[in-house]
């Protein structure tokens, strides 16, 4: 299984001048931790409620889908240029 | 038979190489040997496992237009695929209905995972370029 990527990269750029910062994304990824455990049981309750309606299993396993596509963002990395502007957003 | 290949033979039909040629250049398309293939010589090599998908979007020399790389990871589109297990049967009927009136006669619910395990792998070998008007398009896998 990949690892959550750690950074953000993102580059914002004029005719002049050019900002690169790099959002440290690891430490957002505890408190999401933590925000996942405490929505865990309301979650569980969505399913049950949702069950009837046949959405349930889609409730109950958005979380895990939601943490395989957090963990396969590593390495996406959208580049656009126009003329001497720039915009670049890179998941490391 | 890779498209590289036929490409080559084709050359040698229409006699724009030489038998000596089209050898040498068969030879560097075997599996496990660097094909080169392409402009920037990138791509997955035949047997490779690919791991991301490039889209370039290249305007002309000096025009103004958007000049565009984007680099998505396989992984990335693999989860997304997985998202289409979840979609509940009466809401895949909405979309494919959705779908229709937008004028695209396709069912959701054929997106199967394996299908796609399958696409990656042709994927693989492939390599594609669109000219035209000011943009140049390069789609491609590494």
């Amino acid at each position: 299984m990949n690892y959550p990527p750690l950074f953000m990269r993102l580059g914002i750029g004029g005719q002049r001048r050019r900002l690169s910062l790099w959002l440290p994304l690891f430490l957002l990824w505890p408190v999401a931790a933590a925000l996942a455990i405490v929505l865990t049981p309301v979650v569980l309750l969505a399913a049950l409620i949702l069950w009837s309606l046949s959405w349930g299993k889609t409730v109950l396993l958005s979380g895990p889908w939601l943490l395989g596509c957090l963990c396969a963002l590593r390495g996406l990395e959208v580049n656009l240029n126009r003329g001497n502007r720039l915009l670049l957003i890179s998941f490391r | 038979m890779s498209d590289n290949q036929k490409r080559i033979l084709n050359l040698l039909a229409e006699k724009k190489i030489s038998v000596d040629e089209a050898q040498r250049l068969l030879s560097l398309t075997e599996p496990g040997k660097d094909t080169g293939a392409g402009t920037s010589g990138e791509s997955a090599k035949p047997g490779g496992k690919a791991k991301y998908f490039h889209v370039l979007v290249q305007p002309e020399a000096g025009s103004e237009e958007k000049n565009v790389n984007v680099r998505i990871p396989i992984a990335l589109i693999r989860a997304g695929m997985k998202l289409t297990s979840l979609i509940p049967a009466h809401a895949s009927d909405e979309v494919n209905e959705a779908l229709r009136e937008k004028g695209i006669d396709f069912d959701v619910r054929n997106l199967k995972p394996e299908d796609f395990e399958e696409l990656v792998a042709a994927l693989t070998d492939l390599e594609v370029d669109i000219k035209g008007g000011k943009e140049k398009v390069h789609i491609y896998v590494e």
